[in-house]
């Protein structure tokens, strides 16, 4: 009698859940079914938990059943508790994913059995593991079908967590090249010496244009990121940068301001220290008048001075 | 004065004056000021040769004497000063300006008077017409008037100066009796006739001196000294005027540098505004003095027809010009303008320390010390977002950056005990100190440079004199009209190997002469970025 009662109780709830997506607390049970017993809705709704058809929620004022999608509730039907509560954790973790060792904080559990269920939810192809690209050993597992985030993988710098450093060194030439012969031609076109100078300028969006152009990278790269390989060639001195104000609106403008690149030459010569063996010995430190390192048995000198 | 400087001011004064110079020199600028019984006690050597290297040493301004410290009455103190000894570096660079300057009258007067020291006027015109008409051919002679215009155009321009009086005695050009000659060190230009051409009657021509002469001019040039004719400039003694020099080629740095930045016309412009400046701006300005755009119009050479639009186009150009050459300081007359001598100069003596960095460890190395240096701060991993250099490489050339000396760690701890897990470390870069450090780098390297020279001279010693008795046998023979064969049979005694060597030899002495020209180059840059910093704070 009273299981049949329950099977009634049991359906009524679920309705109700499904009348209310977002879940439905104590209080409206409750007040729906007035005749039942606590200790019935108790047993009822720990019934629907264990069939997993429901899910148990605090929030604010109370706790609150809602109602499982039908299909992720298919997909645990095989897996026990432990399980559940370690795929909700890595699901909590999005984006960025989570190390094992945090996943073992969060749900108290001894670490073989953290990797026993790890390896049965891997299979199951519910999560990924990803090498992250800051410390090469660690793994960080997320959902399967999540786009890993940018700190993660490094960016488009980063192929396989290894910092492509020919394809960085390819890109810097290419950009140097676009930038002096921009500079040549102008300089070239014996125009007034203002007219040269503008149109030795090159906006951060024309260089990206013509990399994309190129064609030389696999991946798509975004404008920040020609902007950083901009920045290492000013680091080398060959490029120098302006920012001015542009309209919004106009091409490659960002918050009204437009980054523009040039092509310089460099200021001085090599210095003189360094066009003698000195300026460039490695034991220079060591070298004394009497020593075994010194001026009179200095075999760079030597060399070139029979160069 | 660091060891280095020592070290390399008593290679110089051993090549130029001789290894009792040498040691008076080298121990006063180990002790500082000392007087006469001091220096014999402690040098060891005899008292008239202390004196004499005394005399050497002041004749040539490298060592000043006042009285003593504790009173008057006490010893007249001597004391070198290294700088001037450093300078002996820098002649061929001087005499090589005056050449392009003023042509070779004003190159050999320079050189006279570097090699004596101080010299009066009369006596200088006198030996250089002598040397110039040595050069030319027979029958013509160089006129004293023409040396004396340049001598007069050299003191024009502030290039020769005349030398602080001394002591009080003799006939002083200005009438400060109040001041006691003595306690400070005066200089030159602390005279107002520093750079009045006295007036002196010198009429003739230069006397061509034959070989056969030779005895007779020796005498009479002896002679000369002990008994002056008088010229109306007794008294009056010229030295070079090294700062102006100085000037001279720093102002040729930003020159150089703007036109290899720029383009020809800019550095010309920026020739013009320089010029115009010479004389008005102080020596340890921070910058120019003001000059209307109009007044440059006005002064740029003939050849440079450039219209006033373009003018003003090319005075904007370097305005906004990142390395601030130039600036705008105001906008009457058509735009008021500036050269930053100052800012330049750190610029210079920037690219020098990039320059060093580059052709030492690399192009990635140099990278990161640009970054270092324009970043001011930061911390590891941002050198390697920054830079692109893959993690492990960028590490190793950070370390190696850093046990040079050429990067600097900055600890910032999060906690009160410096636990390392949680303290920030920042890689910065500080541009003074570096060049300091580039400088005695400088200063040892040069000193090594003038090691080797000796020690390949040394090598070769026997060598060279054989071929110097060869030579001289040689020049005898042929003034007494030997015949061929025996020319030949003499100069067979040197083997074509010993030829091969002695011709190397030379080589490498041409080598190492032009490396210490070229370091003296960088040396320069830096001592003028380092003593524009030091007025600038002072």
């Amino acid at each position: 009698m009273s299981e049949e009662k329950m099977e009634r109780e049991i359906d009524r709830r679920i309705e109700l859940c499904q009348q209310f997506p977002h879940g439905i607390t104590d209080q409206v049970i409750q007040n729906d079914m007035p005749h039942l017993e606590p200790q019935q809705r108790a047993a009822a709704i720990n019934k629907l938990l264990s069939l997993g058809q429901l899910d148990l929620l605090r929030n604010s004022s109370g706790l609150l059943y809602r109602m499982k999608d039908a299909q992720s509730a298919s997909k645990m039907k095989g897996s026990d508790n432990q399980e559940k509560l370690v795929y909700q954790i890595i699901e909590d973790a999005g984006n960025k994913g989570i190390w094992s060792r945090d996943i073992r904080f969060k749900s108290n559990l001894p670490l073989t059995e953290i990797n026993k269920i790890l390896k049965n939810l891997e299979s199951k192809k519910l999560i990924k593991a990803v090498k992250s690209v800051a410390a090469s050993k660690k793994k960080v597992y997320m959902l399967y079908n999540l786009q890993p985030d940018r700190s993660v993988t490094g960016g488009a710098w980063y192929s396989d967590q290894d910092f492509e450093s020919e394809f960085v060194e390819v890109l810097n030439q290419q950009c140097f090249k676009f930038l002096q012969t921009k500079a040549d031609m102008s300089r070239d076109s014996k125009q007034s010496p203002m007219v040269q100078r503008n149109s030795s300028f090159a906006t951060s969006h024309e260089v990206w244009k013509y990399i994309c152009e190129l064609g030389i990278s696999k991946v798509d790269l975004s404008m920040d990121d020609i902007e950083t390989i901009l920045n290492t060639l000013i680091y080398d001195g060959k490029v120098e940068m302006t920012v001015i104000a542009a309209k919004e609106g106009t091409v490659g403008s960002v918050d009204g301001q437009m980054k523009l690149y040039r092509g310089v030459n460099p200021v001085i010569q090599p210095t003189g220290l360094v066009k003698t063996p000195c300026g460039l010995c490695p034991v220079f430190d060591d070298c004394h008048e009497g020593g075994e390192i010194s001026p009179s048995n200095c075999i760079y000198m030597t060399e070139w001075l029979d160069f | 004065m660091t060891a280095q400087e020592v070290r390399l001011c008593g290679l110089l004064l051993r090549e130029h004056f001789g290894e009792v110079v040498e040691k008076v020199g080298t121990h006063l600028l180990r002790s500082g000021a000392q007087n006469l019984r001091t220096i014999i006690h402690e040098t060891g050597l005899p008292l008239d040769l202390v004196k004499k290297s005394l005399c050497v040493l002041v004749q040539h301004g490298a060592c000043n004497f006042r009285s003593g410290r504790k009173g008057p009455g006490c010893p007249t103190e001597y004391q070198a000063s290294g700088d001037r000894i450093l300078r002996i570096l820098r002649y061929p660079r001087y005499i090589y300006t005056a050449k392009t300057l003023y042509g070779d009258t004003g190159e050999l007067i320079i050189e006279e008077l570097l090699q004596r020291g101080h010299m009066t006027m009369s006596s200088t015109v006198k030996t250089v017409a002598d040397r110039l008409t040595q050069n030319m051919e027979e029958g013509r002679s160089m006129d004293y008037s023409e040396v004396t215009s340049a001598f007069s155009k050299l003191v024009e321009t502030q290039f020769l100066q005349r030398c602080p009086p001394m002591g009080g005695a003799r006939n002083t050009k200005d009438t400060t009796p109040g001041t006691p000659a003595s306690t400070a060190l005066l200089t030159p230009e602390s005279f107002p006739d520093c750079y009045k051409v006295p007036h002196i009657t010198l009429i003739g021509r230069g006397k061509r001196r034959h070989s056969s002469d030779d005895g007779e001019d020796q005498k009479s040039a002896k002679k000369a000294k002990m008994d002056p004719e008088t010229h109306g400039d007794e008294g009056i003694y010229w030295q070079v005027n090294f700062e102006r020099f100085h000037l001279h080629f720093r102002d040729q740095a930003v020159i150089s540098a703007v036109a290899n930045k720029l383009d020809q016309t800019c550095s010309e412009i920026v020739r013009t505004m320089l010029r115009m400046s010479e004389v008005t701006t102080s020596p340890s300005a921070t910058c120019t003095k003001p000059l209307s755009a109009n007044e440059i119009f006005r002064s740029l050479p003939a050849s440079y027809n450039i219209l006033r639009p373009i003018l003003d186009q090319y005075l904007t150009l370097l305005v906004d010009d990142p390395m601030e050459f130039v600036g705008k300081a105001g906008e009457s007359g058509g735009g008021m303008f500036v050269v930053n001598l100052h800012r330049a100069l750190a610029n210079l003596a920037r690219a020098t320390l990039e320059s060093a960095v580059q052709e030492r460890f690399g192009s990635r190395s140099a990278r990161i010390f640009r970054l270092l240096l324009r970043k001011r701060h930061l911390e590891q991993k941002q050198v390697e977002d920054f830079a692109m250099i893959p993690a492990k490489e960028a590490k190793d050339m950070l370390y190696t950056l850093l046990s040079q000396n050429l990067v600097q760690l900055q600890e910032i701890p999060k906690t009160p005990d410096y636990a390392p897990s949680r303290t920030f470390y920042l890689y910065t870069v500080n541009q003074l100190p570096t060049a300091r450090m580039l400088l005695q780098n400088c200063y040892k390297t040069v000193a090594n440079l003038i090691e080797r020279r000796l020690f390949e001279t040394k090598e070769s010693k026997r060598l060279l004199e054989k071929s110097q008795r060869i030579e001289a046998i040689l020049a005898s023979l042929q003034v007494s009209g030997a015949e061929p064969e025996q020319l030949t049979e003499v100069e067979e005694m040197i083997t074509a190997p010993e030829k091969q060597q002695l011709e190397s030899l030379r080589l490498h002495i041409n080598k190492l002469d032009s490396a210490e020209n070229q370091v003296d180059e960088t040396m320069f840059l830096l001592e003028a970025y380092v003593s524009s910093t030091a007025t600038s704070t002072a």
